[in-house]
């Protein structure tokens, strides 16, 4: 398997690189200038050329291409253009945190939620429970992300004020003590971790289901039954742990997700995550950052397949890599 | 544990005193740089204002629409009681003299304005700033404001000789050609730096420098601190002069992206001051809590249907000129704007929050505005006529033809805004009736603006906002490769010569006659279909007294707001 996981590793890196020269040629022809918003009445023609040139936009393109790439071995992916030249890096390790805390949460909460859902509706297959379940998952699955946040809002934080509207933290919340502070972080963190995970889990319910549903017809869940096993070990046990193959190819695609940020939820609850980032950077054309992060999401995409692929061998002993 | 932590009610989880002396204002993007040479969005030179000190205290007189500039112990203009009038106490000059030729103004500061760090705020700090000002490896987006200084006119300012500073207390600047009083004031109170903090910065690391994250200021305010992409916190200066520390203890302006939410906030009582509220939302807010106020500032922003006056096609191609197919006369112009029912726009969409527009100089700007200007009425049956006169006849399928050219264009405009796109359809259905066929076209922004700065589009719609000095050769000016925003291909000498005239007189009231004449020339011609002047609304809590706003900006004289204390603290 270490052999098997090195070359996937090796055969990535020309295939991430691949991705990021594309990139690099495909936002610099796509209409717009990094340098437009200086090109209003009132300041001087002189200004956005001035920044083109700090920028390193007014040379031609391969020798920017060239320059790029000098600077990209040494691992230098250079400075935004659009958050006053903070290192891309810097901002990317600003806005992780924040992401990869919703990012988890959801995951956790996605995986039991539509685990626990998905097993009750295969075991009482087509039982009121089953159908009830079944119509409210496809309810929350196909409600719009972000049209869910501003209703959730509205009802949970306006009409009923129980939680807050948005932010990170309360207005003077340093001043709660490191308890209190975390304590008003989950406060601020319940809303958009219920919308996301109430998404996210009604489709992983809709997974569990299915394969859940193929696997308890198998001979050895009725040998398991006929040996006096109790119904719960059987299911639990037996079952359960076949049903979850197609759904560890769902964990380690999700990985890109724990990074990549939740755009609608992070731009209502103003969390300052990487979805903003991503975002904001493409309509500003941000290069270098717009770059390193697809040098990021690109990264974890394949990563998040060779994940899944390892881990399905886990499970899976009848699988050889 | 939710319920432990959702004692406090709506988001108020700040206990009464330490609300009662923090206000918060929702901004919609983080500031770029708390610099006030390279700062560049209206937050970073909102909250840089109250961070820094300035040479002149500025006032908007809403009475006339002039500027006024205070020192301590002189004003441009006699100073009048209004409300929130500017304490001069806020500047750091104490005079000046303007040169009898007007080629010089000589300042004498003050001597007890210190710097954050104790250090004396002098003469010399305002050069050096000049110096970065000035820096094309800077690209300040502030130096158009040296465009008179000695030497811009021979392309590089020669800062030796155009600012000099004889002691730590006088302030000289130097022009190469007669300056009028209030422009030569206007330009050389630009906020200065302090140079013992900066001097070791190279120019080409000014924007990256960490000396950017930790302003050393003397304002009314100093930065608390600032969380990149979620809040910037100042607290009031107890070292402040200029004029004094500020009144809130604590200003805090968070990011809020979503504007529903901001919205919301403002509603729960979390946030304090949100910007620009859409007309629609009027009603609601203020039914929703009657803490919430609603005010207006002056007209400063105004939307028009830009029309190409010239075949940009045969442009790019030949490089000469000839007049668009369909846009060319200003005939047919005025007949689409007599065709577009602006009022039926303004009363579906602004309410009384808009008024028609009939040129690009402001209403509120009162000392150059000509109010005799009859507007061009919605009047469909004058329109056609003067079409038919123009030779455009109603064809086979109901549009209208002139020599086998059927009157059919595309408007494009920005998708995303709700008015533009609200005004489109109006339009649209206006010249429908006419007999004119109007596509619309929503573009992306950067696309949009990158067409329109290239000149490839027909028709339009966007907007502008106009600065409090008048100078509007970028927007009209004949020569086309230097007028960057001419995007209509408009040319008219009269123009150019008019603001040439009005730019020469020294005293700024006696360019009057040119402004008006500009404004009936625009009205005859309409390069462009002005609609309507948005009467910019922003929300406030009530518990904020003595905030006056007008179209200088909505922070005006924050420093001297003050925080009704909450009803329900204990004594």
């Amino acid at each position: 398997m270490a052999s098997y996981i090195l070359k996937r590793l090796l055969i990535a890196v020309p295939l991430v690189f691949g991705v990021l020269t594309l990139t690099f040629f495909i936002i610099r022809l796509a209409p717009g200038d990094p340098a437009a918003f200086f090109i209003q009445p009132g300041i001087s023609p002189d200004v956005a050329d001035q920044i083109r040139q700090q920028y390193g936009l007014n040379d031609p393109l391969p020798v920017q291409y060239l320059k790029w790439l000098g600077n990209v071995m040494h691992g230098d992916f250079g400075r935004s253009f659009s958050r006053a030249q903070q290192p891309v890096f810097d901002v990317i390790a600003e806005a992780l945190p924040v992401t990869m805390t919703i990012a988890v949460l959801t995951l956790i909460a996605n995986f039991l939620f539509g685990i626990a859902i998905g097993v009750v509706s295969a075991v009482r297959q087509n039982s009121f429970l089953d159908r009830f379940l079944t119509v409210t998952a496809l309810f929350f699955y196909s409600m719009p992300e972000f049209w869910f946040a501003l209703m959730m809002i509205i009802l949970f934080a306006l009409k009923l004020p129980l939680f807050p509207v948005s932010g990170l933290n309360e207005v003077g919340a340093e001043g709660y003590g490191p308890f209190g502070f975390l304590l008003d972080r989950i406060w601020h963190l319940a809303l958009p971790v219920t919308v996301l995970s109430i998404n996210g889990a009604a489709g992983i319910a809709r997974y569990v289901r299915g394969s859940m549903l193929e696997v308890i017809r198998q001979d050895y869940i009725r040998t398991a039954r006929a040996k006096g096993l109790s119904e719960r070990v059987v299911i639990l046990k037996h079952a359960l742990r076949n049903a979850m193959l197609p759904v560890v190819t769902l964990m380690g695609s999700s990985l890109p997700f724990i990074f990549s940020g939740a755009l609608f939820i992070e731009v209502i609850f103003a969390f300052p995550g990487m979805g903003r980032v991503t975002v904001e950077a493409i309509f500003a054309r941000d290069y270098p950052l717009i770059i390193a992060n697809t040098f990021v999401s690109g990264s974890l995409i394949v990563l998040g397949n060779l994940l899944a692929d390892v881990l399905y061998a886990v499970v899976d002993p009848r699988i050889k890599l | 544990m939710l319920t432990a932590c959702s004692k406090p009610k709506g988001g108020q989880a700040l206990s009464a005193p330490a609300k009662d002396t923090t206000l918060v204002v929702a901004m919609l993007g983080d500031a770029d740089y708390l610099n006030p040479v390279i700062g560049s969005s209206v937050t970073s030179a909102n909250i840089s204002g109250l961070i820094y000190p300035s040479l002149l205290q500025s006032e908007f007189d809403t009475a006339t629409g002039l500027l006024n500039y205070l020192a301590l112990e002189k004003s441009l203009r006699p100073v009048k009681a209004q409300e929130g009038a500017r304490s001069p106490k806020g500047a750091l000059a104490r005079t000046w003299s303007m040169s009898p030729d007007h080629k010089s103004i000589t300042y004498i500061l003050r001597s007890d304005a210190r710097w954050e760090d104790g250090k004396p705020v002098v003469a010399g700090d305002f050069k050096f700033a000049y110096r970065m000002y000035g820096n094309p490896a800077i690209a300040s987006p502030r130096q158009q404001y040296l465009a008179e200084l000695v030497g811009a006119d021979r392309g590089a300012v020669d800062f030796d000789r155009a600012i000099e500073t004889p002691n730590d207390t006088t302030l000289v600047f130097r022009f190469y050609k007669p300056v009028p009083e209030h422009l030569a004031l206007f330009h050389t109170s630009l906020t200065p730096l302090p140079e013992h903090v900066w001097k070791g910065v190279k120019p080409q690391e000014f924007r990256e420098s960490k000396l950017n994250l930790q302003p050393v200021g003397s304002g009314p305010y100093r930065l608390a601190s600032w969380s990149k992409q979620q809040e910037v916190t100042l607290s009031s200066n107890p070292s402040c002069v200029l004029p004094k520390p500020g009144n809130i203890r604590k200003l805090m302006f968070r990011v809020v992206p979503d504007y529903t939410v901001r919205l919301t906030q403002l509603q729960t009582g979390a946030v304090d001051v949100v910007e620009n509220v859409k007309p629609e939302d009027f009603g609601s807010v203020s039914k929703a809590n009657p803490g919430v106020e609603l005010k207006t500032v002056g007209l400063r922003v105004f939307d028009y249907v830009g029309w190409s006056n010239i075949d940009h096609d045969w442009y790019h191609k030949s490089g000469k000129l000839r007049p668009h197919p369909l846009f060319g006369s200003p005939a047919v112009r005025v007949a689409l704007t007599h065709a577009i029912d602006r009022e039926a726009i303004i009363d579906g969409y602004l309410g009384s929050y808009g008024t028609l527009c009939n040129t690009d100089i402001s209403p509120s700007l009162k000392w150059a505005y000509d109010d005799t200007i009859r507007p061009h009425a919605f009047d469909p049956a004058l329109a056609a006529r003067m079409l038919e006169q123009e030779g455009w006849l109603p064809g086979p399928d109901g549009i209208r033809q002139k020599n086998g050219r059927r009157f059919s264009f595309k408007l494009y405009t920005n998708a995303g805004n709700d008015r533009r796109n609200y005004a489109c359809v109006v339009i649209q259905q206006n010249l429908r009736e006419i007999g004119i066929e109007c596509k619309i076209e929503m573009q992306e922004s950067n696309v949009f603006f990158e067409n329109l700065q290239s000149r490839n589009l027909d028709a339009w719609m966007a907007g502008w906002s106009i600065g409090l000095e008048i100078d509007p050769l970028d927007v009209w000016g004949s020569d086309l490769d230097k007028s960057r925003f001419n995007f209509t291909g408009y040319r008219n000498p009269r123009i150019e010569q008019l603001s040439e005239l009005a730019k020469s007189k020294m005293r700024i009231e006696d360019a009057r006659p040119y402004w008006v004449e500009y404004q009936q020339i625009l009205h005859r011609d309409q390069p462009v279909t002005f609609l309507y002047w948005i009467r910019e609304t922003h929300g406030f809590n009530r518990r904020i007294q003595g905030a006056v706003l007008n179209i200088s900006g909505t922070f005006y004289n924050i420093d001297d707001w003050t925080l009704k204390p909450s009803a329900n603290a204990a004594p």
